[in-house]
């Protein structure tokens, strides 16, 4: 292990690290653009000048550590250095911040205001670039912004493999573009380069214009789009700023979801599955009770249907594998030995879907089968004969398969064809709206919290077992 | 481009093995010469021949100065405008080939016979000024001379 | 005469080109010599002890590169001989090339040999056509006589070469973009380490030398390092091969003995400077390397003889560098702003893009002094011109920015009142003449 000097400090190193990783596990933060700790190393951007005692100036982030090196990240060289670079970087840039989703989590700007601070000091006109690129439905690129750092390219090549984006021309007309094959459009972890792109040129449809990023919190949690379950964070608006007369609506939505980076499950990305989540838990909402089909309290209903479960002969219930572990233990601890119990897989793939790739992607749609079927086996559902009752707990039932005879009670926080049929429908709250844990298909168990608040109408699943087993309510 | 491919394998020969990225450029050149230009469908052939991504392909074709997507006149009249040639009156032979084709630099003529260009060094700096047309050099040129050359290339 | 010969040693005619005539001047014999009767080592140490350095721009010892290559380490190693040829002002591999093309042939032999090369390559600049046309016919020439392919000349060493065509971009002159245009991508340079010699074409071991300094190897390996020493100065052995163009009344390729007086050499071999005006100012090595006032360089008048000798050591003295061997030659009455102008619009032109201080630098310069030419420049603009120039200064990938910007600032030191002037009067002092014609 070399030790070398950051600024006077001495810093243990490892043989292999460049100057920047060391300074970096120490804590000890050198300005970057185009180095990412999970891609490859152009060196393009020049930001990253440190100097070394008896060898001048070179960049950290291809600079080999060496025992007893001394190591200066504010020299007076150094400082200028950065100066002129970032007068440099921003030369062609359109500066128009107050329209760039990007602001306040731009390196751009900040490093500008900690580096650099003076006014343009250049009278020639800039550059002209295209400022709407259609890189796909999801994602647009405003090459002016865009300060040629690489990173998305080298994440389509190096991490997606979809080559989807490349840099055309040279000089100060050098420009990303995507591939005319539309590789880009294909690739199913594209939107990880508006996470990447230092600056505001890679933008996403979904977000674009939609809120300022000051205005909005994240809260971990974790994506259900398939059994690795990838860690997120899932932004929403902060308390302070929750609207109070007009599209007070935005309050309780997803504004974004970005990676939440993990070692051990996803590292820094996720596939674009994952940023849609909003598509998923924005659907219609059951949030009346039911029972034979029309409104009921919420009390009336569970005691209806602990009724149907106290008096049925063959109960069979269907576990949902996207319930979190506290709840599928929760059900296997009031109702497990009432019903007979099976998995079901409340998602599968939608047409179109990348059924399992390489990177992240698995094929099982659902985050917790792997706790599910701990607890209740591998079975796939079947009625035996003389089934009278089905319990459904999540989606993903086709009331077809009903036997015939047999009563139907749905937990369930979306509308579809069994809530329809069901005799009896519980509206039971999302992921987004109670704390929990799934286990992902390798056994890494991950945290997720709430977001927003229960709607009116809507119980949580775990609080149901046990009224539905006939345990006193408390 | 198909048509080429017994000659793209012929160049395999004399290359180390398994490194098919070495023919990107190779291959874009004759193809290039083959046809005039770099069309579509070749750079598609050109994807399945080598199995190398698209955006290489079109990365490469926006970089190198000489690699076109589009047709150009018959004759392509490059005239070198660096330092050595314009100490030898490389904007006035611009100018003189400006007026007698009617066209500017980047521009074709309208009966598709030149296409003028400005380019740099040529590295004939020695024999300014020098100026290309299709792939031969005309060295130590001057007006008169580009008359001469005009009316052999075939301009009324 | 300029001295001593190594290149230009035979007379040049319509077939002296050809494998015949190469072979009648005793051609292949160092080949033979190195095959038969030297280790790989030994060749390399022989180079080493040549002092021979690179001709290509930045006369790095060529024996120092090579050594960090391990011949027998297992794995392959590649040769590329560059023969880009892109610097402005320099057009004397293209000699070799179209002259002596066999020589280029016997000397990559033995490098090949020396380094445990496979595979080589001649990486050409895309325009040249006639080069290439000698060069690929003294190619097959050699391969009919058995001086490439397998087992060569019965010694088991087996070597193939390959002619790689570039397609207009100066920056793949650079060797690290040379080898990035061959693996088939944008010829983007990229930093080091690592070295190329330690990770290069194809993450393989590589040797990019210029074409002329590999050409040398032939003459080393055929008459001893130490004959070689003999010629030229203790710190810069050996020849150089000067391409003269501009202002000067004999332009063409010389061989100069490195030593030479240049004012000599300029007045005497290459009839001075044209139509009898002053001497103004000399690019010595291609455009990349700084100006120098006719004053500073001593070469006013031939009267200066003495003074100043063309080597490596007494122009880096003199502010400057041999670089390419590119030298322009600038008379009286032109206008160094507008010569300015030329070669910023050539570096923004062919900037590759990659790194922010070039990319962003070669363009801002060009549109400055294009401004100043057309009346708008204001008097701090020579101060930013500095400071675009500084920041590429150390600061790039590649030489090409942190070139362009010493050859700006040595513009602007060296010629510093006829800028002010075009901004003060917003015009040039010279009516932006770059040309020099007899006065009628
Ligand atoms: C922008 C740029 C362009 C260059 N162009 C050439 C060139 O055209 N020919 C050449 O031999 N070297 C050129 N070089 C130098 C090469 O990078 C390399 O140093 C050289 O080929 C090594 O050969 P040598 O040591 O034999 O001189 C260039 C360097 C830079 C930075
Ligand atoms: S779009 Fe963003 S990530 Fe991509 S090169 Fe430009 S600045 Fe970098
Ligand atoms: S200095 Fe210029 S040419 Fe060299 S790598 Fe940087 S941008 Fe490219
Ligand atoms: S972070 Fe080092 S050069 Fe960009
Ligand atoms: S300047 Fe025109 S050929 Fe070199």
């Amino acid at each position: 292990m070399p030790t070398i000097y950051i600024d006077g400090r001495p810093v243990e190193a490892a043989e292999d690290q460049t100057v920047m990783q060391a300074a970096r596990a120490a804590g000890v933060e050198i300005p970057h653009f185009c180095w990412h700790p999970a891609l490859s190393v152009p060196g393009n951007c020049r930001i990253c000048m440190v100097e070394v005692e008896g060898k001048g100036t070179d960049i950290a982030c291809n600079m080999p550590v060496k025992a007893g090196m001394k190591v200066f990240t504010n020299s007076d060289e150094v400082v200028a250095h950065r100066k002129a670079i970032l007068q440099l970087t921003l030369l062609n840039h359109p500066v128009d911040c107050g329209i760039c989703d990007k602001a306040g989590e731009c390196t751009l700007q900040d490093y500008h205001y900690r580096y650099n601070g003076e006014p343009s000091v250049s009278v020639d006109a800039k550059v002209p670039a295209t400022k709407f690129n259609e890189l796909s439905d999801r994602i647009v690129l405003d090459n002016e912004r865009c300060i040629l750092c690489s990173r998305c390219v080298r994440f389509t090549r190096e991490v997606s493999g979809s080559n989807g984006l490349g840099i055309e021309h040279r000089a100060d007309h050098s420009r990303v573009q995507p591939s005319s094959d539309g590789a880009f459009r294909g690739d199913p972890y594209s939107d990880n380069v508006v996470d990447l792109c230092p600056v505001g040129a890679l933008l996403s449809r979904r977000f674009l214009y939609r809120s300022r990023v000051w205005y909005l919190e994240p809260t971990p949690s974790v994506c259900p789009g398939c059994e690795r379950g990838c860690t997120i964070n899932v932004w929403h608006r902060l308390e302070d700023w929750k609207l109070k007369s007009v599209a007070t609506k935005e309050n309780s939505r997803i504004a974004r979801v970005t990676p939440l980076e993990n070692p051990a499950v996803n590292g820094p990305w996720i596939c674009n599955k994952g940023r849609d989540l909003a598509d998923l838990f924005e659907r219609p909402r059951t949030t009346q009770a039911k029972v034979g089909g029309r409104p009921a309290e919420i009390d009336e209903a569970v005691a209806a249907a602990r009724r149907l479960i106290a008096t049925a002969t063959r109960p069979v219930a269907l576990v949902s594998s996207w319930g979190s572990n506290e709840e599928l233990e929760a059900f296997a601890r009031h109702l497990g030995g009432r019903l007979a119990c099976f998995v079901k897989a409340d998602h599968r793939p939608r047409e179109g879907e990348v059924l399992e790739d390489g990177l992240l992607i698995k094929a099982g749609k659902n985050p917790n089968s792997r706790r599910a079927r701990e607890l209740f086996g591998d079975a796939a559902p079947s009625f035996a004969p003389g089934t009278d009752l089905v319990l459904c707990w999540g989606e993903g039932f086709d009331p077809a398969l009903l036997p015939a005879g047999a009563k139907l009670i749905v937990i369930g926080s979306f509308f579809d064809a069994a809530t329809d049929r069901a005799d009896v429908l519980l509206p039971a709250s999302t992921q987004l709206e109670r704390d929990g844990h799934y286990t992902n298909f390798e056994g890494v168990v991950s945290a997720f919290a709430a977001c927003f608040p229960r709607p009116a109408g809507v119980a949580d699943a775990e609080a149901l077992f046990g009224l539905l087993a006939g345990e006193d309510a408390t | 481009m198909r048509h080429l491919i017994p000659e793209f394998e012929a160049m395999k020969k004399r290359l180390p093995p398994g490194e098919n990225g070495v023919l990107v450029l190779p291959c874009l050149k004759r193809i290039q010469e083959d046809r005039g230009y770099v069309a579509d469908e070749d750079i598609d052939g050109l994807v399945e021949y080598l199995g190398v991504p698209r955006i290489q392909v079109e990365e490469v074709l926006s970089f190198y100065g000489m690699l076109r997507r589009a047709p150009i006149g018959r004759f392509h009249l490059q005239v070198c405008h660096n330092v050595s040639c314009s100490m030898h009156g490389a904007e006035r032979l611009l100018d003189r080939l400006q007026s007698r084709l009617g066209i500017a630099p980047g521009q074709t003529t309208p009966d598709g016979r030149f296409t003028l260009s400005r380019v740099e060094c040529l590295g004939s700096c020695g024999t300014a000024p020098v100026l290309m047309v299709n792939e031969r050099y005309y060295e130590l040129q001057s007006e008169p001379l580009l008359d001469v050359l005009l009316e052999e290339l075939g301009k009324p | 005469m300029t001295g001593r010969k190594v290149l230009m040693d035979f007379e040049v005619t319509p077939t002296s080109h050809t494998l015949e005539a190469y072979l009648a001047r005793g051609g292949y014999q160092a080949l033979a010599k190195a095959l038969r009767g030297m280790k790989p080592g030994e060749v390399t140490q022989e180079i080493v002890d040549s002092g021979l350095q690179g001709r290509g721009g930045a006369a790095f010892p060529a024996g120092r590169k090579w050594q960090v290559i391990d011949p027998h380490d297992g794995q392959p190693h590649y040769l590329v001989a560059n023969a880009d040829e892109g610097e402005p002002g320099t057009f004397k591999d293209r000699w070799v090339l179209e002259h002596s093309p066999h020589t280029l042939l016997e000397s990559m032999l033995i490098a090949s040999y020396a380094l445990g090369v496979r595979h080589s390559f001649i990486y050409i600049r895309g325009e040249f056509d006639l080069p290439w046309r000698r060069v690929s016919a003294a190619i097959e020439e050699a391969y009919a006589a058995g001086y490439f392919g397998e087992n060569i000349l019965g010694t088991g060493f087996s070597c193939d070469i390959f002619v790689f065509r570039g397609a207009g971009a100066y920056v793949c002159g650079e060797a690290s973009s040379l080898l990035a245009s061959i693996e088939g991508s944008r010829g983007y340079p990229r930093n080091r380490p690592p070295r190329l010699t330690v990770k290069g074409l194809f993450q393989r071991p590589t040797v990019v030398n210029n074409v002329e300094t590999l050409s040398n190897l032939a003459w080393i390996i055929g008459h001893g390092a130490a004959a070689f020493r003999q010629i030229g100065t203790p710190k810069s052995p050996g020849t150089r091969l000067i391409s003269v163009s501009g202002h000067i009344a004999r332009p063409g390729v010389y061989e100069v003995e490195l030593g030479y007086s240049w004012a000599k050499f300029l007045h005497d071999e290459c009839g001075g400077v044209s139509c009898d005006r002053e001497l103004k100012a000399v690019i010595p090595g291609g455009i990349s390397s700084q100006v120098l006032t006719g004053r500073d360089a001593k070469v006013l008048t031939p009267h200066d003889v003495e003074t100043m000798i063309l080597d490596h050591d007494a122009l880096w003295q003199a502010g400057s560098s041999l670089g390419s061997g590119g030298m322009i030659v600038i008379a009286e009455g032109t206008c160094m702003v507008s010569l300015l102008r030329v070669m910023l619009r050539f570096y923004h032109h062919e900037s590759c893009g990659q790194c922010t201080p070039c990319r962003e630098g070669m363009g801002w310069l060009h549109r400055i002094v294009d401004r100043i030419l057309a009346g708008k420049g204001r008097p701090e603009d020579i101060d930013l011109m500095y400071r675009i120039s500084k920041a590429n200064d150390g600061t790039t990938i590649c030489g090409l920015g942190d070139a362009a910007g010493y050859a700006t600032v040595a513009m602007l030191d060296r010629f510093r009142d006829e800028f002010d002037w075009c901004v003060e009067h917003k015009r040039s002092k010279y009516d932006g003449n770059l040309e020099c014609r007899p006065s009628t």
